[in-house]
């Protein structure tokens, strides 16, 4: 083989060799591994809801009693406007994703995801149009036109500083992140499944990564022409959004809203997936409607396009289009209520281990319900005039994100923890995080209910001692620092468990798909061997064959154990290799959006660095010259 | 397991506690329009029916948490599913969603669409930031944050806004549309009762959005009448000398750009329409220096409830506070930022601030016979 001469390599001059070590901070800052590339999305992601939470606890206090003094109305608008823009953006799709990289390769039986440099580049714009997003608080003033940035307020005539352009910016590049994610998964999923692993034989929560990133793909680039048709009105002058000129302030809202609605159900439906693995787990019985629930997530998917203006039902559309509206929105709840009454049927009959990650997904089913029927109430088009736009709507979607969303996050952590690092969160720890949690939540987001019933509008920074909001407020207000108190306890629960591990095997849970099926934590290789796949939960029934002809009669003694890597030799395993060159086009293209706000010399350095990367990412070698080809 | 259970429902309770009154001032429940009320019914129709869905499934999940908590390592039965089953549970909530929709989409049409016209009274109703315009153009009268209704009258209010989105809501009367500029929307309203109502923009517009509030006086039909004759009728005359009169050149030489004073006047309800356009047009052309913006008017400012957009009590002390610096009161208002009193080199005296003030709260109408809803 080494007499045949090697293709000659074309290119860019070679600044840097490619990286090859799988160690040390290089292999981080290089990797292409879904692993790493998971972990770090899910810490950069978790800083930001540190941060979200901070901002979250500033409009507490300031709300916390009539006639506050605390916060100035600027400041305030800031504080909401990034809290729900980094909560969205910076918190939950994030950490979807980094539930994504971590176990899509792992539950389809493969290696890495189909493109692992395209990973990186999702990971380094992530990064670094979250800080770009976020420099906006040291340069004079952080967004503060509300996480939908409705124009007019958000133009320039109203809000001349840079804040809502950096919004916008920065919207611009996290939506290149999602899209390219997006479209990995997609591929991965349906190109990387390990033999025989058919449609209706992948777990839920791949089905759901499936689901969401069909979702993101399609409203991703709506929300790209929304925010460039801004970011033109804003930097350029042109008149999109301006009525005085023929453009349309409400045209924003339904591309905006045509956008926004997917978005929830791609904030939810990963959430309904960890869910959906971790309670046939724990309840020691398959998932109750399996194929139900896949349709009804893939329902809820494709339904979620047509009820965008359910988020304007006051504008003024008229009764026609809110009558349909009204209706297609409603009935979104059916396939809703059928996950519901499958999670609860799989509990029926189980024999229910009640570990922290099965008490946060339980917890998630009843705060969802909740979330899902005071969704019903404002699908009422009538009686959501006097809901929309108070705090009743605040209640609503803070029960459906974060007792839905967050809730799943944490028992996915909880669950997969172990299988991630090798080693368990302390279960006691945790139950404290969740019993915290679950009484902060409600003491801060059941009385919003109530506030909004009683008239107080959302995005006040401001009410009087005689409007009968306080005693709702405080409570509100405590709950938050509850809250707060639960996830310091989570931070905690790391420190602690990472200082006094408690190793844990390939298979801690007795669970069902085939990531257990590894050692903890998964060999950089992830499966030695590729599995072959022959049923639902195939794990399970390697384990367990004497169940596929029925009731659990005779022998239950597992009959397959972790994959034993003691023996394999890694040098004949080929991995994709590290590359700097999405890190670069990360930095780029961040630096191309803050040059539009300054200079347009920064804009170049920007763009160069993109081109740049992505010649040189096209042209460079497979491997170092001198390493072989596996 | 029980002082769980006793726990939580003491928890529960007490956010009960905290639950809806009627008898706070926007409260949604204590309706006093057909609008409202319909609205609220929908929503308590809906709301039953979502406490038994929460009931059986809550109750469901607690009652199946605790009944089938692990007992011995034997594996359950283990099942995959049920067609009939989820045949029943899929046609369950879709029947429930019909059952909801069918009255849904009837209110829809009974409070969307318009009565007639000519039959009932028109108000045009303008947001600005950060403040309410209303003007009645059949009756030719124009006031701001301050809407007076007849009882028992199907009213048709135009919503529109001149600046950026704001929303126009009563609470207890109906519920709320948006104001877009350049576009205007009606909402139908109607108020069965007497009294003084709470208003609030929702949607947010800017720095005050939290500040940007008004009031409702829906009167007896006859005192409607007496409202209106005396919006046409002139202030009494002040005696040259006397401080409400220094006030009054005070305000005629620094504040009368922007705000109008003299509606009462014939023919001066075209006139405000065009110079409330021209002061907004001034202001665009020069956002930064211009001394000029739209206002409220400030016609028998001196029967007002409130100043500031329904933020403070209309009286001596907080009219003074409020044109000394409104920005204690309320941050970012326009007055502050262009009125040029507030520039260094034109600044007025307290003493000439409270000339003004004392001219203000002079400004009502000079028969003293009717106006009823101030006392």
């Amino acid at each position: 083989m080494s007499t045949i001469s090697k293709p000659k390599q074309f290119g860019l001059p070679r600044l840097f060799p490619r990286p090859m070590s799988h160690y040390g901070i290089w292999s981080w800052v290089g990797t292409v591994d879904h692993k790493k590339i998971g972990t770090m999305y899910g810490i950069v992601s978790f800083f930001w809801f540190i941060m979200g939470g901070i901002e979250a606890l500033l409009i507490r206090l300031q709300l916390s009693h009539a006639e506050a003094d605390i916060i100035d109305p600027e400041l305030y608008n800031q504080l909401f406007t990034m809290h729900g823009t980094t909560m969205v953006f910076l918190v939950v799709m994030p950490l979807s994703a980094a539930f994504f990289n971590w176990l899509i390769p792992l539950q389809i039986g493969a290696r890495d995801v189909a493109f692992p440099r395209l990973n990186a580049l999702s990971l380094w714009v992530f990064v670094f149009g979250s800080i770009l997003m976020n420099i906006s608080w040291f340069t004079g003033g952080a967004p503060n036109g509300g996480w939908f940035g409705y124009p007019p307020n958000s133009t320039v005539q109203f809000n001349p500083g840079n804040g809502m352009t950096y919004w916008v910016m920065g919207l611009n590049v996290l939506g290149v992140a999602s899209i390219a994610a997006g479209l990995n998964f997609i591929v991965t999923i349906i190109n990387m499944r390990a033999p025989g692993m058919s449609f209706m034989r992948m777990p839920v929560f791949t089905w759901m990564t499936f689901i969401t990133s069909i979702l993101i793909v399609l409203a991703l680039p709506i929300l790209g022409v929304a925010g460039i048709q801004m970011t033109a009105d804003r930097v350029y002058g042109t008149n999109f959004f301006n009525s005085e000129a023929g453009g349309d302030p409400i045209f924003w809202q339904h591309i905006f809203w045509l956008f926004g609605h997917p978005e929830v159900y791609i904030l939810i439906l990963p959430a309904m997936g960890i869910v959906s693995e971790i309670l046939p787990t724990f309840a020691r019985k398959p998932l109750f409607g399996y194929s139900f629930i896949i349709f009804s997530g893939a329902g809820i998917g494709f339904m979620g396009w047509f009820v965008w203006s359910h988020h304007m039902f006051t504008v003024g559309l008229g009764p026609a289009a809110n009558t349909a509206f009204t209706i297609s929105t409603m009935f979104i709840a059916v396939p809703t209520g059928v996950k519901i009454f499958n999670w609860m049927a799989t509990l029926w009959g189980g024999s229910i281990r009640l570990t922290t990650a099965m008490l946060f997904s339980i917890g998630f089913i009843a705060m969802f319900t909740i979330g899902g029927l005071s969704g019903v109430t404002h699908a009422v088009s009538p009686s959501d005039a006097q809901q929309q736009d108070t705090y009743y709507i605040v209640a609503h979607f803070h029960y459906v994100l974060f007792g839905g969303a967050i809730f799943a996050i944490f028992a996915g952590m909880f669950f997969w923890w172990p299988k991630f690092f090798g080693y368990f969160l302390s279960e006691r720890l945790g139950k404290i995080s969740f019993i915290l949690m679950m009484i902060g939540f409600n003491l801060q987001f059941a009385p919003m209910h109530w506030l909004g019933l009683n008239g107080m509008p959302r995005r006040i920074y401001t009410y009087a001692d005689n409007m009968g909001w306080e005693l709702s407020n405080l409570a509100a207000t405590i709950g938050g620092f509850t809250i707060a108190i639960a996830v310091a306890s989570f931070m905690i629960n790391v420190i602690y468990s990472m200082r006094n591990k408690k190793l844990a095997p390939g298979d801690p849970w007795d669970g069902r798909t085939l990531e257990w099926s590894i050692s903890s934590p998964p060999p950089h290789y992830n499966f030695a061997k590729l599995p072959e796949v022959s049923h639902i939960d195939d794990w399970w029934y390697k384990k367990y064959p004497s169940l596929l002809e029925g009731s659990p009669k005779g022998d239950l003694t597992p009959k397959a154990k972790v994959e034993d890597t003691s023996k394999v030799n890694e040098s004949d395993i080929h991995l994709p290799d590290l590359s700097y060159y999405p890190l670069f086009i990360g930095i780029g293209l961040s630096l191309a959006a803050l040059g539009v706000m300054y200079t347009y010399a920064l804009v170049a350095i920007g763009l160069i660095l993109v081109f740049w990367g992505s010649i040189g990412w096209s042209t460079e070698p497979v491997n170092e010259p001198g390493q072989d080809h596996h | 397991m029980k002082s769980v259970i006793r726990a939580s429902i003491i928890f529960a309770l007490l956010l009960f506690a905290m639950a809806c009154s009627p008898e706070s001032p926007q409260s949604t429940f204590g309706t006093h329009g057909p609008v409202a009320e319909l609205q609220k019914n929908l929503f308590l129709f809906t709301f039953w029916i979502a406490v038994v869905v929460f009931i059986i499934v809550e109750g469901g999940i607690i009652f199946l948490t605790f009944k089938y908590r692990k007992k011995d390592d034997k594996l359950p039965v283990q099942t995959h599913g049920n067609l009939k089953l989820e045949i029943t549970w899929t046609i369950i909530p879709a029947i429930i969603v019909v059952i909801i929709a069918i009255p849904t989409v009837l209110a829809i049409w009974e409070t969307q669409v318009m009565p007639n016209e000519e039959e009932s009274l028109v108000i045009e109703a303008t947001g600005h930031q950060w403040w309410f315009e209303f003007k009645y153009p059949t009756e030719e009268v124009v006031t701001a944050n301050e809407l007076h209704l007849p009882e028992d009258t199907d009213v048709i209010v135009k919503i529109t806004s001149q600046d950026v989105l704001h929303s126009f809501w009563i609470p207890k009367i109906a519920g709320k549309l948006d104001m877009v500029p350049n576009h205007e929307n009606q909402l139908y309203i109607k108020a069965d009762d007497p009294g003084l109502y709470y208003g609030q923009c929702a949607e947010f517009c800017g720095i005050v959005h939290a500040m940007m509030r008004f009031r409702v006086i829906v009167h007896p039909q006859e005192d409607y009448q007496d409202w209106l004759n005396d919006m046409r009728t002139p202030p009494a005359k002040l005696a040259s000398g006397s401080d409400e009169d220094e006030g009054r050149k005070l305000f005629v030489g620094n504040c009368s750009m922007c705000h109008t004073y003299d509606s009462y006047k014939k023919g001066a309800y075209t006139k405000e329409i065009d110079a409330q356009y021209n002061r907004w047009e001034e202001w665009k052309k020069d956002k930064e220096n211009s001394a000029i913006v739209s206002a409220p008017n400030l016609t028998h400012f001196g029967n007002r409830i409130t100043l500031g957009a329904g933020i403070k009590e209309n009286n001596y002390d907080n009219l003074v506070k409020w044109i000394e610096n409104p920005d204690k009161i309320k941050l970012g208002t326009r007055m502050k930022n262009h009125a040029v009193i507030y520039k260094e080199e034109n600044q007025l005296s307290t003493e000439q601030i409270e000339q003004i003030a004392k001219y203000l709260l002079s400004l009502k109408p000079s028969s003293e016979s009717s106006a009823t809803y101030n006392k």
